[in-house]
Formats: structure tokens, C-alpha cells, sequence
């Protein structure tokens, strides 16, 4: 899905979870190495000012008034209570056989990073760096101009020598000689002007465009073999592809750009994070000699 | 993985399916009348003046992604990779394999299931506002739980809750937000002129019983943005999604269509000549099917719904990819009496009957296909088939794997049986979102079952032999006729309705064996009569006594999985005159087009895995055509 970075951060920075975690985080670093919770020492929660000027507010959100003394109270008393479980848990390290917390730290952990990779908005010279350095995306195709005489494989009973023969009418034409009317009927134009190579794929087959690419212009030549049979063709102009200015591109550059940033960020992010683990599988060969797998790419 | 859960989940897709009733058409035809007025000119150059379509488009109205509820319990493919697959680009499928489309298509509609819109995602993510309904953290807990078993279950449960009143999760805001994600998307992928990104969903309503449709819109994220999709959640009946729309029309000035589809999954409900709650319909309901519905998916994965063998006896073309033993999930067994309310071909006939009592036919709908795959990819070709769902995509067992698990095993639909289909083709002049919109609403279109021919089909008053050798039979068409999805009235006196059809084999697959023009009409006694003529067809071929053209052969190496074009023509071209038209007779035409016989996808299957599948299994088909429909409506 496709949120805006923005919305992304801003959506994150707003969940009661994320709240949660910072202010435990926060917590552990400041009392964590004091009070080391359930080893017998009592550890200890402080509710700041802050925080309860948070409960207060989260409270009037949903109920539209804030709380009264005694709601607010209760309000505090839930918190602790819920720090003293949060602490405990961890202690017994129930969040880690926990499918659902892991998962969703793991979100967490992509939302972070899928941030990072996208705050920013690329300058024109790093758009126009992306698109020369990825010209074949963003490459306008080689269109053809040309004409084309079909012949049906199944009229002709030796084919080679009829498209041969027609060939040599067409490269010394009559007065009269209109190509339009010769070789076998077809419901394709007999002329197409500036036609993109991939159209040219979908309409004619893959080999024939292929064909195309290697046709000088001017002279008829042939026969090329398409998915209909095969034809006498002339190329009248070939225009190459060439690579688009920045501005005729710009939003799809920007797209792919954005796109290839979030890949590699993400995964720079993951392998930055890799580095500080030794990662041993212990699985059945097929799992432990894909390693490359297991290990090095993004999921 | 459980084998069943494939099933289930196809199940849940199939839950959207669509009644299709088409009305009297708003008579599109300005686009036709310019290019007569510009052709009846001669012009020194031949192709000054010719703004009619000269090349179809490509594409698929009905593709499912990780957005969707049921897709989402198993497909990893979003909507951004499913446009880049349409596009041609290569991407990874969620099995891990490699895949593209041999050729790019022109446009796509990404039409994920309007009931809980985005939701599977978020919950699969653990979304908190998702999370703190009771059911999204019940499911959650199920899905994640990493036991088969209860991932069924629940996969089960939740293509259950699709035919439900309540949402089993409602979360609003979150179902915006994933709509809005949506539209902004399609608006980046759109590119006029190389690719249209159409936006739609669909539309889901009882589940098992299939009166889904698929909403289109023809503008851009502006507009779309101005609803949240409309789902069974909101209304089960589908008048009132019509209702919806038509006020959504009116207040916004956007324009919208629907598309029902599966018919033949329906149970006898999709073409019903009663309201959804059982009354008689009236012209006002009529009229409003009509506007919002000029088009109809008839071929798609989950079967083919043009003709079924009993409606059309001596069609021996009718049993093509049939799924007709009960409706969408195998909760309700199929009675004969059902058919004649779910196939397009009764449909269209039930429409001119319909027409006569009420002023306007409800069934005057166009033709297309798609694929209505939840895999995230539009794929439709027997080579590169990737299946109903990723429950069912390429491995050897996959012929053999549950696509739909039914209660009565009996009921149940095998992997093998999923068609390799379809695509919808349309004659539009550019290729943008509201060129094909508009094309769609003038239906002139067509359905395929996954290959490309090229099919054209005029009716007029004036056609003659001579036109059929022209080489280029649209500037004819387009001067003496009407396209596709036309009207023909007023007949001159003594004359009958003369159709030029054309079509041309796609570059990639089969010869074509024949091309056939399937009319119906209303007797004068009030009953609706079909008869399929052969019109033009390849090789030296001769109707036998019984009036039948010989097969065409066939060349399939079902072992190799290969064929060769020895058999059938690349292109078949001829004009037709009716031989038994009354001018007092409403009547339609369409044109059906076949394919010499190729290897189906099983074959490729089975060579490419070494597999040996049970001998009941099809090995080849003959890809097919189907045109909209040209009427005749008699002056009153």
C-alpha cells in the first residue's frame, strides 16, 4: 500500500502503542539499571505530569469532557498497573514465543524503516542521475514506419519463390503497383507510421519486431515471418529510442525513484541490523545451503 | 499446505458475483455517425477522416489482489505489482516464482471486494484499530496461529461472513483510507495512451449465490474518492446499488458502470425477470439495470456463461468450460430450471420478451471477458496460466488440489477444472480511461477466452459480397453499418439485416476454425427462438446432411503440449444476410469466432511437471470469441 510517508510517520507517531513502547523504553533507561524489576529490589514507576496530562487528554478525545478527579485517578492506577504487567512480561520474556507481538514488532520495525528510506523528496539531480543511469525504464521505444504485403502460407505453394518474386515487383514497381492491393488479404494496415516496438511485438509476434530492428530503411525486403505468416516489408523511417528529458518523465522517474529508495533503505537497513548477529541454521541441508536466501534478502 | 484452504478461498472470491440486466441503450452511436459523415467524403488520402477505433484494446475488468479479504488470507501480490504486472513488467508471483505476460495489456482494473475494503492487510498487520474489534483479534490470532487447521477455519468463516448483513469488522476510517491508497495508485499508474489504470471494486453480494458486479468509474481519484465502495454490508440487494449509483451519478456528475459476471454460479438469480424481492419488475428498475449495465462478463476462470448444452441443444459449440453442478460455494446443488436465468445467450433472448411487456429491455448488454483472478496477476493464456487464486498456482498437484471446497464433496470443484480465461476486448480510439469507458458504454466490445483475435462485426441494410473483400472492412463497416453493440430499426422495405464480420487469429495462438453469427429472436407467437449459423469457416469444408460443418481437425501433441497452424486461417472474412428475417420480429445477432484446437493449460502442466492427470481431464481447447450483440427492434 502505498501511504504517504507523512501519513505513514504521522500514524505511527499517534498510536497509543508506540506511546506505550518510548515511554517503557524510557522508563527502563532511566530506572532500568537501577531497579532491576523481579529480582526482589523494588523497581520503580514514576507517573510524570506529562503523562498524565496524556491520559487526560487521550480521555477527553474519546468522551469529549475531561475526566473527573476520581476517572483521572483511575486513569493512573490502570497505567501503573499496566507498567508493573508490561515490566514483568518482558522479564519473563513473554513476548518472545508470542506470534502476534513479534509480528507486530516486526512491523514496527519495517514502518521505521520504510520512514527513513522515504522522508525526503529527491532533487533534480539526483532524479536526473536516476534516469540516466536507468535508461532502458525509462527509454522512449524505436518506432517504426512502415509497409507490409502479407502472404498467407496456405495459398502459396511454394511460398520462398512466390514472396521472392513479388519482392522483385515491388523493388522495380509499375507505374500502377500499389502495395496495398498485393500479396494475400489481411485485416492489417498495410501501412503503420511511427509504431512502438512493443506494439509492434503485441500485434505481429516478438520475431518480427526482432526483425524489424535489423531492416535498413528504404528498400522492401523480406520475407519476415510473423504469428500470420510471413510478409514483404519496408521500413520507411525508424526513429531510436532515445532517452526522454527529465521533464516529459518526470512523474515516473520520481515513482521508480521513490520505489528503488524504499527497496534499497529497507535493505540496508536490515543489513546494517544483520551485522550484529551470528545467523546459524541449523535446518535440513536444502534449508542451510540456500543461506543466500535465508539470510541476505529482504522477505 | 492444506489443500483446502485454496478451496475456501476461491470460494470467498467467487462471493462477489453480479446480476447482469441491461436497458434500452442511451444509443451511443455519435462516434459512429461522425466517422459515416467523414467516410461518405472521399478523401485524396486514405486515412484522413477516420476516427473510428483501428485497434483493440486489451484488457482485464476483474483482478483480485492482497486487498482483497479472501484473496488476502493467501495472496502476497499487491496492487502495485499487479499493475506492473498488466504492464508487462516481470514480477514475483506469491509462490516465489518468476512471471510475465507475453505482451502487455492496455488497461486494467484492479476491482478488489468492496466488503472490508483493504482490511485482510491491515489485519494481518496487526493494525490496532482492526485489532480491537472482537473479530478482527479473534481472526488474527487464528490466521497467525500457524496451525493449518485453524487457518481454514478461519478462511472458511470468513468467506462465510461475505454473505452475512453485518461486516464482521467495520472500521470505517480504515476502509477509507485503504480506498484512498487505491485511487491514488491507479492515478500513478495511469499513463493515456500507453496503459489505463480503470478504477473499480467490486461489489459482493450473496456470497455463495453470486449477484456480484464490478463498479468502474470513468474519471480519476477525484472522483472515486467521493464514495467508499458500496458492499453487501450496505445493502444485499442489488437494485440498491443501482439506486446508489445513480444518485452518486447525479450528485457528483462522475460516471459509472457495472458489470455483472457468473452468471452460471448464480442458481437461476442473475438474469431473473422478478426483483430481487420477488415482485414483477418494473420499467423504472428495468431502465436503471439497463443504464448502469450495458456490458456483461460472460467467460471468466470460474467457467464460461455464454450458452449451456441444454438451453442450446444443437449448438454444439455450447459446453464450453461448463460449471454447472451448483451455485458459487456448493451450498445449493444446480436444478435444470435454474439455467435459462444465468447464461447470456437466454438472457438476451429473455430480454426481448421483457422489452415487449415493459417498454425496455433490461438484458441489452455487451459482451466481455476477464479473468477474475485473486493472484494479483491478469493472467488468461493456457502457457502462462496462474490461476483462480494462490491457493491453486503452478505446482504438479495443482490439476488435483480443491479450487472451491464445497460442504458436499460432490460439489467440490477440482484444480483442472478452472478455464484459462478471459480477456475483454474494446474498440476504443485512444487508449485512455474515458475513451474505453465510453466504448464499454456503447458496448462496443467483446469477450475472449484469453487469446487476441481481432474481431470485427457490422450490421447494416447494404452490406454486399464485395464488401467482404475489402481489406480493411472497418472503413466499409463503419460507413454501412453499425459496430458492435448497435441498433438496427426501421428496416427498409423487403430488405433484411446484411452483417459484415471479420476477424483475425492472434499473432500468438491458434488458426481460426470458423466464425459463427448466433441469433435470437421473438416468434410470433411470444416465444424466443436461437439458431447458430455458420458463416464462413477455413479449408474446403462442406455442411454435412445434417446441416453441420465437419470439425476443422486437429493438430495437438498433447504429450509435447505444441500444435501447428496446418489447420484452420489466419483470417476469415465474409457478409451474411439473414435467411429467415421478419421485419415484425425483435431480434439480436452477435458473432462467435473459434479457434482451431490448442493444447489447454493442463497439457502445459502436465508436460512442464512430468505429471500424468486423470484421463477425464481436458487436454485441449478451441479458444473463443463473443461479440456484443447487434439488435433489430421492430418500428412499433
Amino acid at each position: 500500500m502505498n501511504r504517504k510517508p507523512m501519513d505513514r510517520v504521522g500514524r505511527l507517531l499517534r498510536e497509543p502503542l508506540l506511546h506505550f513502547l518510548l515511554i517503557g523504553m524510557a522508563l527502563f533507561a532511566a530506572y532500568g539499571m537501577l531497579q532491576q524489576p523481579g529480582d526482589g529490589e523494588p523497581g520503580e514507576i514514576v507517573v510524570t505530569q506529562g503523562q498524565i496530562e496524556h491520559l487526560a487528554a487521550a480521555f477527553a478525545r474519546t468522551w469529549q469532557r475531561p475526566p473527573t478527579p476520581a476517572e483521572l485517578a483511575g486513569l493512573v492506577r490502570d497505567r501503573v498497573r499496566e507498567e508493573v504487567y508490561y515490566r514483568e512480561a518482558i522479564a519473563m520474556g513473554l513476548d518472545r514465543d508470542d506470534t502476534v507481538i513479534r509480528r507486530r514488532l516486526r512491523q514496527k520495525m519495517e514502518f521505521i524503516s520504510d520512514d527513513i528510506a522515504a522522508q525526503r523528496e529527491p532533487t533534480e539531480a539526483e532524479l536526473r542521475a536516476y534516469l540516466q543511469a536507468h535508461p532502458e525504464t525509462f527509454r522512449v521505444e524505436p518506432r517504426y514506419s512502415f509497409t507490409q504485403v502479407y502472404l498467407n502460407p496456405q495459398r502459396h505453394r511454394d511460398l520462398a519463390d512466390d514472396a521472392a518474386r513479388l519482392l522483385a515487383r515491388l523493388n522495380e514497381p509499375a507505374a500502377d503497383t500499389d502495395p496495398a492491393a498485393l500479396g494475400d488479404a489481411l485485416m492489417l494496415e498495410p501501412q503503420f507510421e511511427a509504431m512502438p516496438a512493443s506494439d509492434v511485438a503485441s500485434l505481429f509476434g516478438a520475431p518480427f519486431a526482432a526483425a524489424l530492428a535489423g531492416l535498413a530503411p528504404g528498400q522492401w525486403q523480406g520475407p519476415v515471418a510473423s504469428g500470420y505468416g510471413v510478409h514483404l516489408v519496408r521500413v520507411s523511417e525508424r526513429t531510436a529510442g532515445d532517452l526522454p528529458a527529465l521533464a516529459d518523465v518526470r512523474a515516473q522517474v520520481l515513482r521508480e525513484w521513490t520505489n528503488a529508495r524504499r527497496m534499497e533503505a529497507n535493505e540496508q537497513f536490515y543489513q546494517g541490523l544483520l551485522k550484529r548477529y551470528i545467523v546459524t541454521v541449523e535446518g535440513p541441508e536444502a534449508t542451510a545451503e540456500s543461506d543466500d536466501l535465508a539470510l541476505n534478502k529482504a522477505p | 499446505m492444506n489443500t483446502r484452504l485454496p478451496t475456501i478461498l476461491a470460494i470467498a472470491a467467487c462471493a462477489l458475483a453480479s446480476v447482469a440486466l441491461a436497458a434500452e441503450p442511451a444509443n451511443n452511436e455519435a462516434l459512429t455517425k461522425a466517422a459515416v459523415a467523414n467516410l461518405t467524403k472521399p478523401q485524396f488520402s486514405p486515412y484522413a477522416g477516420r476516427n473510428f477505433p483501428t485497434r483493440v484494446l486489451w484488457g482485464d475488468t476483474h483482478l483480485h489482489t492482497a486487498i482483497s479479504v479472501d484473496a488476502g488470507t493467501m495472496c502476497r501480490v499487491g496492487q502495485e505489482d499487479a499493475f506492473r504486472f498488466a504492464r508487462g513488467e516481470e514480477i514475483t508471483t506469491t509462490h516465489g516464482l518468476r512471471a510475465r505476460l507475453s505482451r502487455p495489456l492496455d488497461f486494467l482494473v484492479i476491482s478488489d471486494h468492496a466488503e472490508m475494503y483493504g482490511l485482510m492487510p491491515q489485519l494481518l498487520s496487526g493494525d490496532p484499530e482492526i485489532l480491537a474489534t472482537e473479530k478482527g483479534r479473534k481472526w488474527y490470532n487464528e490466521l497467525t496461529s500457524g496451525d493449518n487447521d485453524r487457518v481454514f477455519a478461519t478462511a472458511m468463516e470468513i468467506v462465510a461472513s461475505l454473505s452475512k448483513k453485518d461486516p464482521p469488522i467495520k472500521s470505517d476510517q480504515a476502509v477509507r483510507n485503504a480506498w484512498r491508497a487505491y485511487t491514488a495508485l491507479a492515478d500513478k499508474y495511469n499513463e493515456p495512451g500507453r496503459f489505463s489504470a480503470i478504477i473499480g471494486f467490486e461489489y459482493t453480494t450473496m456470497g455463495g449465490n453470486n449477484l456480484h458486479r464490478n463498479v468502474l468509474f470513468r474519471g480519476d481519484a477525484t472522483a472515486a474518492n467521493r464514495l467508499v465502495p458500496f458492499s453487501q454490508f450496505d445493502s444485499q440487494n442489488p437494485e440498491d446499488l443501482w439506486r446508489f449509483l445513480a444518485k452518486f451519478q447525479q450528485d457528483t456528475g462522475a460516471e459509472v458502470l457495472a458489470i455483472p459476471h457468473n452468471g452460471n454460479l448464480s442458481n437461476g438469480r442473475m438474469f431473473s425477470v422478478e426483483t430481487f424481492d420477488g415482485k414483477p419488475l418494473s420499467r423504472e428498475l428495468a431502465e436503471l439495470r439497463a443504464s448502469l449495465e450495458p456490458i456483461v462478463e460472460v467467460t471468466q476462470i470460474k467457467g464460461d456463461s455464454e450458452a449451456h448444452p441444454m438451453l442450446s441443444p444443437n449448438d454444439e459449440f455450447a459446453d464450453y468450460e461448463t460449471w454447472d453442478r451448483s451455485n458459487l460455494n456448493g451450498t445449493e446443488v444446480k436444478k435444470p430450471g435454474m439455467l435459462q436465468y444465468e447464461y447470456a445467450r437466454e438472457a438476451l433472448k429473455t430480454g426481448l420478451k421483457l422489452e415487449r411487456k415493459l417498454g425496455v429491455n433490461p438484458f441489452k448488454f455487451g459482451m466481455i471477458g476477464s479473468t477474475d483472478s485473486h493472484t494479483g496477476m491478469a493472467t488468461a493464456e493456457e502457457e502462462n496460466f496462474f490461476g483462480k487464486h494462490s491457493g491453486v498456482e503452478p505446482e504438479p498437484h495443482r490439476w488435483e488440489h480443491e479450487v472451491i471446497a464445497a460442504p458436499d464433496p460432490k460439489l467440490t470443484v477440482m484444480g483442472w477444472q478452472q478455464a484459462a480465461s478471459g480477456y475483454a476486448a474494446v474498440w476504443a480510439a485512444d487508449n485512455t480511461r474515458e475513451a474505453i469507458f465510453d466504448a464499454m458504454k456503447r458496448k462496443e466490445t467483446y469477450a475472449t477466452t484469453g487469446s487476441r483475435m481481432t474481431v470485427r462485426f457490422f450490421g447494416g441494410w447494404d452490406f454486399t459480397a464485395a464488401d467482404a473483400q475489402s481489406r480493411l472492412p472497418a472503413g466499409v463497416g463503419y460507413a454501412k453499418g453499425v459496430p458492435m453493440g448497435g441498433d438496427l430499426r426501421q428496416a427498409p422495405a423487403g430488405k433484411a439485416p446484411s452483417f459484415l464480420v471479420a476477424a483475425m487469429k492472434d499473432a500468438y495462438s491458434g488458426n481460426l476454425d470458423r466464425i459463427q453469427i448466433v441469433k435470437g429472436w421473438m416468434d410470433a407467437d411470444g416465444n424466443t427462438r436461437e439458431q447458430v449459423y455458420d458463416v464462413v469457416w477455413s479449408g474446403d469444408r462442406k455442411p454435412g446432411a445434417d446441416g453441420k460443418l465437419p470439425p476443422v481437425g486437429n493438430t495437438v501433441n498433447v504429450a509435447k503440449a505444441t500444435w501447428d497452424n496446418s489447420i484452420g486461417a489466419p483470417e476469415l472474412i465474409s457478409v451474411w444476410t439473414d435467411p429467415d428475417f421478419d421485419a415484425k420480429q425483435s431480434a439480436f445477432y452477435y458473432a462467435r469466432v473459434i479457434e482451431i484446437p490448442t493444447p489447454r493449460w493442463t497439457a502445459y502442466e502436465a508436460q512442464r511437471f512430468g505429471v500424468k492427470m486423470a484421463a477425464d481431464v481436458p487436454m485441449t481447447t478451441q479458444e473463443r470469441a463473443y461479440t456484443s450483440p447487434i439488435w433489430y427492434t421492430p418500428s412499433t
